[in-house]
């Protein structure tokens, strides 16, 4: 990684660090500064964009260390994303625990069953293992739909109840993006900690080769499952966090579609990085906006394409931005954003 | 005992259709490796094509079958030139990414075109019959349909068996770079495989649209289609058909004595089940692997 004139990396150390020099410790501040005064000018729409991305981001977060740095492809993540949610929802609503407790419970809980889905992982690859986590896709929104619709709402919606943290209840827009900042910051900070580190070193050889990495004395059984269990345990605690949010959840906010959504996050805003998950999930959320806007003019203009104009065209230029992205940038926006960065460091001497 | 043989054989004719586009699953797998995620969509987007050539567009039957088939090809050929030549040397995720975007956009496509046509169904061909052999009732619907993909498959593996373009992509499908060293086409190979597929999961979307109606649901069969590939394994069109037997008899029974919600995932429960006992499937090549 090149630095600033004038800045030498001396040490690992040095090297690893989040917050090498001083003005990217002045830039973080001022947009941290930024983002906690947003709500005193930011109208409900933008607080509401925010939020969801945020959570979106959480979750991307977790894919990102099972996907990008561990290798392991999931295209399940919102039904773990669900099992977070469900869990901590049901605690609340039938235990009446409070939400701090059920927050780290509901990840718990996700990141075990993304255990139980990461064993065939230690088996078969790939495709294979693709395929496996559609399944638990698939067998884990029918647990919820299914057998316990008493507990679980079954396939309409279940009630979420009113967050309270230390005598304070959540209510307003704003209250939940101070919520979701907070949870933002602290999960970024822990995985890109984590993966700085022994594991996530550990990770990225798996993801390499995994017979090399296991011969070099990486133990896969331990690492390929501790990956489940993180990817998951973040996809439990967004989906906790976006149920108290949402203040209603159903089997429909989970599906195979809204995994399909959460990988292409993950290409478009660039595998291995922590900055990935930001990038991908500001820029497909843009584009689901937009597209959720020009969708009533083009069907002002073109009165034929039906009532469905919207969703198609969300759905449409989705697979086209996956596609165009894989075929010209398979490595997201976030290596895109390294290049700009070292050739305005180099400026105006490239060489 | 009579409603279990019922659900058996209609298990088996729903379970024929999941076999051939499992078929035209595993075809795009032997010649490409590639893995394809929007097999559903091509099935539901060729049955809506093959629709509105009968029915809006009123042309006459085998016209309108020809008029599709020859269109879903070039469609499937002209796909490997964009989206899929530059995936080629490309990790796993890609393609599969890919596939999926293929996905996304076709279905994108197909709300865009056709969400107003809900509960379409094709004209009727063939006057549906009851007989009985047995005291079991038959129609004469999934004795027709069984025979269809019968011959089909059979041709098919007389295609890869024997003709040159069939041995062309399994050659491309072994090895690349080998292939190209015996002076064969990869990108041909393998977009001659794309066009195929495309043709054989129209004709699995026609006839599965003949028999329960045209809808969006229809790409769902996609999914239960790859199921029943990995059942069979991969490499095999044998393995294909009875992994899609298998899991059409599963669904239905499950369906006649459980209920509907289990129905929807029992495919999956097998595959998962399969995955863990014998990860390279019933009929599959084991793969050794080296660093």
């Amino acid at each position: 990684m090149r630095r600033v004139s004038g800045v030498f990396d001396k040490s690992y150390v040095q090297d690893m660090m989040i917050f090498r020099t001083k003005y990217y410790v002045g830039g973080i501040i001022l947009l941290f500064l930024f983002f906690m005064i947003f709500p005193l000018f930011g109208s409900d729409f933008w607080l509401a964009f925010i939020s969801t991305t945020a959570v979106t981001v959480i979750a991307l977060q977790g894919l990102n260390i099972l996907s990008g740095y561990c290798g392991q492809i999931s295209i399940g993540h919102t039904a773990f994303m669900a099992v977070g949610a469900y869990t901590s929802t049901i605690l609340a609503a039938q235990f009446g625990l409070p939400f701090w407790i059920c927050m780290p419970i509901g990840g718990f809980g996700a990141g075990v069953v993304g255990l139980l889905f990461g064993l065939p992982s230690l088996r078969v690859k790939g495709y294979y293992l693709a395929l496996t986590t559609i399944a638990a896709q698939y067998l884990i929104i029918y647990m919820i739909k299914t057998p316990f619709p008493e507990i679980t709402g079954g396939a309409i919606a279940l009630n979420v109840p009113e967050v309270t943290l230390g005598g304070f209840t959540l209510t307003t827009e704003t209250h939940f993006y101070y919520l979701i900042m907070f949870m933002l910051i602290i999960m970024t900070f822990i995985a890109k900690s984590l993966m700085r580190g022994h594991y996530g070193r550990s990770f990225i050889a798996i993801r390499d080769n995994d017979i090399a990495a296991e011969a070099m004395g990486i133990s896969l059984y331990k690492y390929k499952l501790l990956a489940f269990f993180m990817g998951c345990f973040y996809a439990g605690i967004a989906g906790s966090v976006w149920a108290a949010y949402a203040r209603v959840i159903s089997p429909d906010d989970f599906t195979l579609m809204n995994s399909i959504w959460y990988m292409g996050m993950m290409i478009i805003g660039g595998l291995g990085s922590t900055l990935g998950p930001f990038f991908g999930a500001i820029f497909i959320g843009m584009l689901r906006e937009i597209c959720v806007v020009c969708g009533p003019w083009i069907t002002s203009i073109i009165p034929q394409l039906g009532a469905q104009i919207s969703a198609s065209l969300v759905e449409m230029t989705f697979g086209i931005t996956i596609i165009l992205f894989l075929v010209f940038e398979p490595r997201g926006i976030s290596h895109r954003w390294e290049i700009l960065k070292e050739s305005y460091r180099l400026w105006p001497f490239s060489y | 005992m009579t409603t279990f043989i019922q659900l058996f054989v209609s298990g088996i004719s729903v379970g024929l259709i999941y076999g051939l586009v499992a078929v035209g699953f595993v075809l795009i797998y032997k010649s490409s490796q590639i893995f394809n995620f929007a097999q559903g969509e091509m099935v539901m987007f060729g049955a809506f094509l093959m629709w509105t050539f009968l029915q809006p567009f009123g042309l006459p039957p085998l016209l309108a079958i020809i008029l599709v088939l020859a269109l879903v090809g070039v469609a499937g050929y002209s796909l490997e030139r964009f989206p899929l030549r530059p995936m080629i040397g490309q990790p796993i995720l890609a393609t599969i990414m890919v596939t999926m975007g293929i996905g996304v956009f076709l279905k994108g496509l197909s709300l865009l075109i056709w969400s107003e046509n809900i509960g379409i169904k094709f004209p009727t061909v063939i006057e549906n019959r009851t007989f009985t052999i047995l005291n079991i009732p038959f129609s004469n619907v999934t004795i027709g349909s069984f025979f269809f993909v019968l011959i089909l498959v059979l041709l098919l593996s007389i295609f890869f068996n024997y003709s040159r373009m069939g041995l062309h992509m399994r050659a491309a499908a072994e090895n690349h770079q080998l292939a190209q060293s015996m002076g064969i086409r990869v990108t041909k190979a393998i977009a001659q495989s794309w066009a195929i597929a495309a043709i054989v999961s129209t004709i699995g979307g026609f006839t599965l649209g003949y028999i329960r109606g045209i809808d969006f649901g229809l790409t769902e069969v996609g999914l239960i289609a790859i199921s029943s590939a990995l059942v069979g394994g991969l490499e095999s069109f044998k393995g294909a058909i009875l992994g899609g037997v298998i899991m059409g008899v599963a669904q239905t029974l499950t369906g006649g004595y459980i209920g509907y919600g289990l129905k929807e995932v029992v495919p999956f429960i097998i595959m998962v089940l399969v995955l863990i006992y014998k990860p390279y499937g019933l009929f599959g090549l084991v793969r050794i692997e080296r660093v």
